[in-house]
């Protein structure tokens, strides 16, 4: 069984990866480093689109939601939209309804522009990254966590409400101190266990945070444009028999 | 010489006597009196202080009450510290009581987490716990607790029963003979003079040619500055619980002995003074 758990070196060889691709692409990502230290982190700023029929959302004036997320996706898993979540987070969101005649009509349904910003720490703890993560308002006011959930997209918050520990919370951010949403890290090891394992199994090298970050990315907006596996020049790969 | 289990009741018994007074900006119907309270060091400010919360809502008006926060001297306190290292790291050589504001409005959301409730303390608590085992165990002791076993471990800290916590707390403490200690010191090192909260990596309790690491170690590695040499006149105390035990203390021994209810050795770095300390 191929090990699953990442080291600070190969975290931040992973990182230097992800960043020069990140520049070819202008993707925005760029490293903090912790002032006198190697140690650091990756961090990005987006802004993002988010429809409030996902989920009764605030409007422009204040506060007004109900925390019930469970109310969009019946058990029949009949849903207002049929829409890839994975084609949506990135972008503006649309909804399409038919027609008579079979066609679709695209109409910019309501939504909230929201501010976001994305740190990936490296947890030594579990020897996996972690996505740190906070939004505002275009007036400034920072979200909660409820209102966080309505950005979710409702087939995203099926899954992470059955997994146990609130897969995500309020957390202090072990750097800045202050208040962010975090992705608790304590599974990370199980889900990247098959797909570090299925590319030793093929010799493929893997960019750790990269893949991870394309699985826990687009659950709350962060796109990771293909682009970014083509191949690179040098990768980190994480040799199996290697003694943890 | 004191029996090892007695420290951990010292620890758990541990208390500040503390003063909450009521922010002067808040709107009252009548002048809110002060209130007193011991609280223990190992607990948490939401699970303790429903009694200050209905003190003060008896003077105020349900329109005028948001969610509850404290601080110290200007410092917004972090309901997610335990309340005995909030104490060490910001009030350590004041006079007692400890002297803590009340808020009702205006919450620093850019500088507290919220806590609606008390299922999100106890959501942190585990959280602290599991990644406490994750570096002592590689997650395998508290993975094969049953629910039940995690929920004992919480109800025992929020209802203050010493015994129904480390029945099953001692599980956590366990480790291989051969081994020596535990993988890697479930630690957290906090000093007021940096933006950063706290310092946590790994370290061992062991060294390669096997011997025991003690605090002293810990620091050289972590935070030097802490340390005095030679000659130097000493600038900083270093607190565990209030005390500051001696350096040569092996570090595998604070860790089962000195930890808080959450698995963490919590040691607070502050500036020193040249009196001596009484205990706790």
């Amino acid at each position: 069984m191929s090990c699953s758990v990442l080291d600070e070196e190969q975290f931040r060889q992973c990182c230097q990866l992800l960043l020069q691709r990140s520049d070819q692409l202008g993707d925005g990502w760029s490293w903090e480093a912790v002032q006198g230290s190697e140690e650091g982190y990756l961090r990005k700023t987006a802004l993002r689109s988010v429809p409030s029929d996902w989920g009764p959302l605030h409007d422009q004036e204040g506060f007004n939601f109900h925390p019930q997320p469970q109310t969009l996706c019946d058990s029949t898993g009949h849903e207002k939209e049929e829409q890839d979540p994975a084609a949506s987070t990135g972008s503006v969101f649309l909804t399409a309804e038919e027609d008579d005649d079979g066609s679709y009509t695209v109409t910019n349904g309501s939504s909230l522009v929201l501010q976001y910003e994305y740190h990936i720490l490296f947890s030594c703890s579990y020897g996996a990254p972690v996505l740190y993560f906070r939004a505002f308002t275009l007036e400034g006011r920072s979200l909660a966590l409820e209102e966080m959930w309505s950005t979710i997209h409702p087939n995203y918050r099926l899954c992470l409400q059955n997994s146990p520990l609130n897969a995500i919370s309020q957390q202090e951010h072990p750097l800045l101190g202050q208040p962010f949403f975090f992705f608790h890290p304590c599974r990370t090891e199980e889900f990247m266990g098959p797909v570090l394992q299925a590319a030793s199994d093929q010799g493929r090298p893997v960019n750790y945070v990269l893949s991870w970050l394309s699985v826990v990315g687009p659950v709350v907006g962060l796109d990771v444009p293909l682009q970014y596996c083509t191949p690179l020049h040098s990768a980190v790969s994480l040799n199996s028999t290697k003694p943890h | 010489m004191a029996d090892d289990k007695d420290v951990l009741r010292d620890v758990w018994f541990g208390r500040i006597p503390t003063c909450f007074t009521l922010n002067p900006d808040e709107v009252t119907e009548r002048e809110a009196e002060a209130y007193y309270l011991l609280l223990p060091r190992v607990s948490y400010l939401p699970v303790v202080t429903d009694k200050v919360k209905k003190h003060f809502l008896k003077v105020m008006r349900a329109e005028d009450v948001e969610e509850m926060w404290f601080e110290y001297e200007g410092t917004p306190l972090k309901w997610h510290y335990p309340i005995g290292v909030l104490f060490d790291l910001h009030a350590s050589n004041t006079v007692l009581p400890w002297n803590i504001t009340v808020h009702f409005k205006n919450f620093p959301d850019q500088d507290l987490l919220h806590c609606p409730s008390n299922s999100i303390v106890e959501a942190h608590f585990m959280s602290s716990i599991k990644e406490a085992d994750a570096l002592k165990h590689k997650s395998q002791v508290v993975n094969d607790m049953q629910k039940k076993d995690h929920k004992q471990l919480w109800m025992g800290l929020q209802n203050d029963k010493f015994d129904q916590f480390w029945a099953m707390n001692r599980k956590l403490m366990e480790y291989p003979t051969e081994d020596g200690g535990f993988r890697y010191i479930p630690f957290r090192i906090y000093q007021t003079l940096s933006d950063r909260p706290f310092i946590q990596k790994l370290f061992r309790p062991v060294s390669p040619d096997c011997n025991a690491h003690t605090l002293g170690d810990l620091l050289k590695e972590m935070y030097p500055d802490a340390l005095t040499n030679d000659g130097e006149r000493k600038r900083y105390q270093v607190l565990i619980h209030g005390i500051e035990p001696l350096l040569e203390t092996p570090l595998q021994w604070l860790s089962e002995h000195l930890s808080h209810p959450d698995n963490f050795l919590h040691i607070c770095v502050v500036p020193g003074d040249l009196f001596h300390r009484s205990p706790y």
